[in-house]
């Protein structure tokens, strides 16, 4: 990317250093905004500020880092300060906390920002920060925001894959999130790797499905977005969703089993909701009604087993 | 503002000089064609095939025509660069010149008096003289609502651009009315070829400022030729009107999906402006047009369900359904007296910001946005056909939204409504085709089918309180059994068949097609079943 081009960067968590530093790399002049300061980030020397106003200004795109229940009041803070010049791209796996809105629809109701988007995918912070090859899927329903984004984090070490399917790869973000949580259960009580595909594979044509009803495309399930994602997981032991769901299996309550994954997990908050969209659309899915009900503790694994096993 | 200070501040709208910058209009079409097509040979080729398969089979009067087309066909190839520029930029001349309108303010002064006879005469078919004397009485059948003020500030700071719901052949004759009797400006708008052949719409047609769209031409050049003048009449200041659904809504539903061509030009027309260092603000006005009768309700109920049923539904009801469309093309004319309710949004810009009567765009939080914001790259504003169609598609989204929220409706929509849930009711899990079968089949008690319009009314009623939907004045405060009656004094006075016919204590569904047609009004809001929907 060209010197001259700005990028803005807002959270101070992991993910939002990790796109700092990927965009740094590109040769992007890179404004990390968080309120808590981030040493590391200034000893690469990406500029940290603490607040929207020097974040947007001269930078056309800006990436949000943060966990999607504080997103609205973090878009309302930037819908003092942008306009419609700006890109807005986030990179948060979830939903609205309030019905089943995307992030960007968020986004478009507190700024004046039309040019949205999101980031996705398999790849991960410790990727971003150590500068190791990695894949990242891309969607905004405007070509010149994914051209954008592409020029401020591709390059050698990192492959943007783009689609205009905004709305399918918010979803299957989030809903791979919720499938890792199977995968972990799963992986903890043994279960036969090929059962196990079988189950998620099952996962992903439910959630494709569920999407389709909220006006995704099928399709953007089978991609990097989707079911690239979930194959990732498999080889990432350290994902918290996947610990989630290892900790459920051994017999640890909801509360223990998030202290165990160390981190915010959307898909909890998030799973009630789409097994309610799924009774309300007709969409047939058991294996996201079978995660709601081990995440509520209701159901044993011998019944996850056996009731997945003998549905008709 | 005074009705007469209203009018002059209307006359300084720029469609009243439309005829003398006709030709100057015709040749900006023809210029911005020419620059923008990379390669002639393509669009020429494309016309010329599209125009022979449309003459050949029945070249009429347009033998000559069909002649020159494949004159063009044969020739093309052998010409020169410069040779087929100069044949693009006849062909465009040529149907520019066609579609061009007309306005002719003398006409509009006198066709503004006599389109409220005229319409009355429309709405009141029983007796002519009747008619005549219920002319005054138009006021009461028109009604008019939303930001009106805002409408005609707005209209002194850039285009305005309406674009409002579409079920009939009246629509835009109505819609003309309405806006000259609010002191909005005329508009310009694109009216189909064949609605010319009519001699009551053709006369206000012609000196009103519509332009003649051909649907019969399919050829790339013409439609990139439409487009330009639309964009050209919006760039200069034309306040005009589309209708985005494209044709009539032949299901009677609120519009979903709208046709996003001409609507395009809107922001094309703004980007435009900014590169010439003009500013031309546009501001897209979504208006609803309600009708307690359709005039043309059989005919395109008929259609749609040909359409979507296809045998299924013709083997069933042929002649009567033939019958049906002769009786009411006859009946065209000599419609009921009937109520109209023209409701307009808020105003929005081309990137769906709402906009404030003194022409500033805010954000869903009430701050100003600079609409140049959204088509400027490094300071300057660029063409970028992939974003401006996003931008359409999304302001189309917006218009929808707004058509729902500003559907108002009325008697006849609510007693379909009951009537047609009553008919569901009794034939469970029957589909949409099986229960329009049960024609003069089904009774059901006048208390009951009350009822259940007094139940869909405070369905309504919450849906209004949230601001969803609207209710025709006195609606709100209506029983259920005036509310009945004014449907059926409506529905007796026009439609061939009964659509409810009275039987002892109650009544018959009679025609469940025109009961799905009117209740179809209440299907965006959930209020109503909803033909586009699996269950």
């Amino acid at each position: 990317m060209s010197a001259a081009e700005r990028v803005g960067v807002v959270g101070g968590g992991r993910w939002g250093l990790a796109l700092a530093c990927a965009a740094h790399r590109t040769g992007a002049r890179v404004t990390l905004m968080t309120r808590r300061g981030e040493p590391e980030a200034q000893h690469r020397g990406i500029t940290v500020v603490d607040a929207f106003k020097p974040l947007a200004e001269g930078a056309s795109l800006i990436l949000v880092a943060v966990p999607s229940e504080v997103m609205p009041g973090v878009a309302r803070s930037l819908g003092e300060v942008v306009d419609g010049s700006h890109f807005l791209v986030h990179g948060v796996r979830g939903l609205s906390h309030e019905g089943l809105h995307t992030l960007t629809d968020v986004l478009r109701a507190e700024t004046a920002a039309r040019r949205v988007g999101a980031l996705a995918g398999p790849v991960t912070a410790d990727d971003l920060i150590d500068g190791r090859p990695a894949v990242i899927a891309m969607a905004s329903r405007y070509p010149e925001v994914n051209e954008a984004v592409i020029a401020a984090l591709g390059g050698p070490l990192l492959r943007v894959s783009t689609t205009q399917d905004l709305t399918g790869l918010e979803w299957a973000s989030a809903l791979v999130g919720c499938l890792v949580i199977a995968l972990g259960y799963g992986r903890a009580l043994n279960i036969a790797p090929g059962l196990l595909a079988g189950l998620l594979t099952r996962g992903i044509h439910e959630a494709s499905q569920l999407a389709a009803a909220a006006g995704a495309e099928e399709k953007t399930f089978y991609t990097i977005a989707g079911i690239g994602d979930l194959m990732a997981a498999m080889g990432q032991d350290h994902r918290p969703e996947a610990r989630l769901g290892a900790a459920l299996a051994l017999g640890d309550g909801l509360d223990v089993a998030r202290q165990k994954a160390g981190q915010r997990i959307e898909a909890i908050t998030l799973m009630p909701r789409v097994v309610a969209l799924a009774k309300r659309e007709r969409v047939e899915a058991p294996v996201f009604e079978t995660i709601a009900r081990a995440l509520t503790g209701s159901i044993t694994p011998q019944e996850i087993l056996s009731g997945l096993m003998t549905r008709r | 503002m005074g009705w007469y200070l209203r009018r002059e501040a209307m006359q300084e709208a720029p469609i009243f000089h439309f005829n003398d910058e006709r030709a100057f209009i015709v040749e900006e079409v023809v210029g911005r064609i020419a620059r923008n097509t990379r390669d002639p040979l393509l669009l020429l080729n494309d016309a010329a095939f599209h125009e022979i398969r449309r003459m050949e089979p029945r070249p009429g009067s347009e033998a000559g025509e069909l002649s020159r087309f494949r004159d063009l066909a044969r020739s093309v190839g052998k010409l020169s660069e410069d040779e087929r520029r100069r044949k693009l930029e006849g062909l465009a001349r040529h149907w520019a010149t066609d579609i061009a309108g007309n306005f002719n303010p003398k006409v509009y002064g006198v066709s503004t008096s006599v389109l409220p006879r005229a319409l009355a005469l429309l709405l009141s078919p029983k007796d002519f003289s009747e008619g005549f004397r219920t002319a005054g009485r138009l006021q009461k059948h028109l009604v008019t609502q939303g930001p009106l003020d805002t409408l005609r500030a707005l209209s002194k700071k850039g285009t305005l651009v309406f674009v409002p719901t579409h079920l009939s052949n009246l629509d835009s004759v109505v819609f003309g009315f309405a806006l000259h009797r609010e002191g909005l400006p005329p508009v310009s708008y694109g009216a189909g070829k064949n609605l010319f052949t009519n001699p009551f719409l053709s006369f206000f047609m012609q000196n009103l400022g519509a332009y003649r769209v051909d649907r019969r031409v399919r050829a790339e050049l013409y439609k990139e030729v439409l487009k330009t003048y639309s964009s050209v009449l919006i760039g200069r200041g034309y306040h005009s009107l589309f209708f985005p659904g494209g044709t009539r809504s032949r299901a009677g539903l609120v519009e979903e999906r709208l046709k996003l061509g001409l609507m395009g030009t809107g922001v094309e027309a703004y980007v435009d402006s900014l590169r010439r260092g003009h500013e031309q603000r546009v501001f897209f006005v979504p208006a609803t047009i309600n009708y307690l009768l359709t005039l043309e309700a059989s005919t395109l109920i008929a259609d749609y369900l040909a359409e979507v049923g296809r045998n299924r539904y013709i083997i069933e009801d042929d002649e009567s359904t033939q019958l049906e469309r002769i009786a009411t093309l006859v009946r065209k004319l000599v419609l009921t007296t009937g109520s109209v309710v023209i409701r307009f949004a808020q105003p929005i810009d081309p990137f769906g910001n709402r906009v404030l009567a003194d022409g500033r765009s805010v954000d869903p939080r009430g701050r100003e946005v600079d609409p140049r914001s959204y088509v400027t790259r490094r300071g300057q504003p660029v063409h970028d056909a992939a974003r401006d169609a996003q931008y359409t598609r999304e302001l189309g989204e917006a218009i929808c939204g707004a058509y729902s929220r500003e559907t108002v409706l009325l008697a006849t929509h609510l007693v379909a409504g009951a009537a047609f849930k009553k008919l569901q009711a009794s034939y469970p899990g029957e589909d949409l085709f099986k229960l329009l079968r049960h024609r003069d089949e089904l009774f059901v008690p006048g208390d009951e089918l009350e009822r259940r319009i007094a139940d869909i009314t405070d369905a309504a009623k919450a849906l209004e309180d949230q601001g969803k939907i609207v209710l025709a004045a006195g609606l709100r405060q209506s029983a259920p059994g005036a509310i009945l009656s004014e449907a059926l004094r409506a529905w007796s006075g026009y439609h061939t068949n009964a659509v409810l016919a009275p039987s002892a204590g109650g009544f018959m569904l009679s025609d469940t097609n025109l009961l799905l047609y009117y209740q179809n009004r209440l299907a965006a809001s959930g209020l109503g079943f909803h033909p586009g929907v699996r269950r």
